[in-house]
């Protein structure tokens, strides 16, 4: 009986969030409707969660009225053209074009990005004040730690993480995917490496650092923007390689 | 006759005051607040940076006003920004990738057409049809970081503040239209 008595207002309160997640024109919900359904229902509930059931969805039904609202001042400003029109006229353009339209309406913000003394008092405050690294953490993990080193391809292996067949593959398969992307120019490694999940970079990452250092890719860093650009070989080349650090962090 | 070149002098000090003020950026996004300039300037900083708009007009400068969500003064947003628009060479030296911008410009396009708002979904399915499904993650990603397009927890795509701010959306939706004509001319 409760679940019957609660359909309407779920119902309401799945439509509503249907249209706020979609572009869907928020006058398709008949507010008048709606709210004299839940008037009408109003009597039957009893309990405390049957009427914050029905004030959720008295809420959803202000969210569209809000949106609305804003669908109404969007099509009365002269920003709004025909959704159709406009997606035939985005495809007709070539990516130029596109750019040189935006080019020509943009302004873009002056400002200077420099270190003021009260910055460079405050970092001098936070650096004198920060806990040495080794004192940190002391408290929640004691300080019997294993610092920073380098994990060869053999203890992989045996940790499991590849077996040697896997390894192989999943180089030939970058070193592909590699030589198809960049088609003889640069590409950015970090782009390439992926932003999947940060297991799946790490892995990326590791297998190119492989391919890196057998001569079948080449890096190259740009200092001053912090772009790194990869570009795969089809031959080896031979030569000394030097050694670069790349952070690879969970949120880049 | 001396209190006239005070209030001259008290003036220039203030427009300097105020060029300071917009021109090093405080925080994370650029631009100061009404309520800020307030403080900085008195209350009557928008006379003053009326002024500053036009001595900076020379140098192709303008002092632009954000409004903020409730269209009160105190949350308006003062920028410094180019008068003119660059011209797409300058924008490429700039470190500017055309494909970014030919992102960000149909973007904007498809949200107006929308009403404001859209499903990212269903701008990424939209632009997948022109281009690579890294770059649109990567340009979607990095438009929302900065401040050109906003995403809210739902999932939804509005045009952000810095898009009110540096682009001139009318012309835009106009050049887009001119051009594809042109564009199915040819």
């Amino acid at each position: 009986m409760g679940q019957t008595k609660l359909d309407d207002y779920l119902r309401v309160i799945e439509l509503c969030r249907d249209v706020e997640t979609s572009s869907a024109n928020p006058f398709d919900v008949d507010i008048r409707e709606k709210i004299l359904l839940l008037k009408q229902r109003l009597p039957e509930l009893k309990l405390l969660d049957e009427l914050l059931v029905d004030s959720e969805a008295m809420l959803e039904l202000a969210q569209i009225v809000k949106l609305q609202d804003q669908w109404l001042k969007q099509r009365a400003s002269a920003l709004y053209i025909d959704p159709l029109l406009i997606q035939l006229k985005l495809k007709l353009l070539p990516k130029d074009a596109l750019s040189e339209a935006f080019v020509k309406s943009w302004h873009p913000i002056a400002q200077i990005d420099q270190l003021s003394p009260r910055g460079l008092e405050k970092a001098f405050v936070y650096w004198r004040e920060l806990t040495p690294m080794s004192e940190r953490f002391k408290d929640q993990f004691g300080t019997y730690g294993v610092g920073p080193g380098v994990v060869e391809y053999t203890d992989l292996v045996s940790l499991g993480v590849f077996t040697k067949e896997e390894f192989e593959i999943g180089l030939t398969r970058l070193h592909d995917e590699l030589l198809q992307q960049s088609n003889g120019e640069w590409v950015d490694y970090r782009q390439f490496i992926g932003n999947d999940s940060y297991e799946s970079k790490v892995r990326r990452a590791y297998l190119l650092a492989f391919l890196l250092s057998e001569g079948r890719a080449l890096l190259k860093t740009e200092p001053l923007t912090g772009k790194i650009w990869t570009m795969g070989l089809v031959e080896k080349v031979k030569g000394t390689p030097k050694s670069v650090a790349i952070p690879i962090t969970g949120d880049s | 006759m001396e209190s006239e070149s005070g209030d001259r002098a008290l003036l220039e000090r203030k427009v300097r005051r105020a060029f300071q003020v917009l021109v090093l950026q405080r925080g994370r996004n650029p631009g100061v607040k009404g309520w800020e300039m307030k403080r900085h300037l008195g209350r009557e900083y928008r006379k003053i940076i009326e002024v500053l708009s036009e001595d900076v007009a020379p140098m192709g400068l303008e002092v632009f006003e954000v409004k903020g969500a409730d269209g009160s003064d105190d949350s308006s947003r003062f920028l410094l920004r180019f008068r003119d628009s660059p011209t797409v060479n300058e924008a490429e030296t700039s470190g500017i990738r055309i494909d970014d911008l030919a992102v960000l410009a149909a973007t904007i396009a498809f949200i107006n057409s929308k009403s404001g708002r859209v499903a990212r979904r269903e701008v990424e399915q939209f632009l997948r049809e022109k281009f690579p499904k890294w770059r649109v993650d990567y340009s979607l990603d990095r438009y929302v970081k900065r401040g050109y397009l906003d995403q809210d927890d739902r999932g939804m795509l509005h045009i952000g503040w810095r898009t009110r701010a540096e682009v001139d959306e009318k012309t835009l939706m106009t050049m887009i239209l001119s051009r594809a004509q042109e564009a199915a001319k040819k």
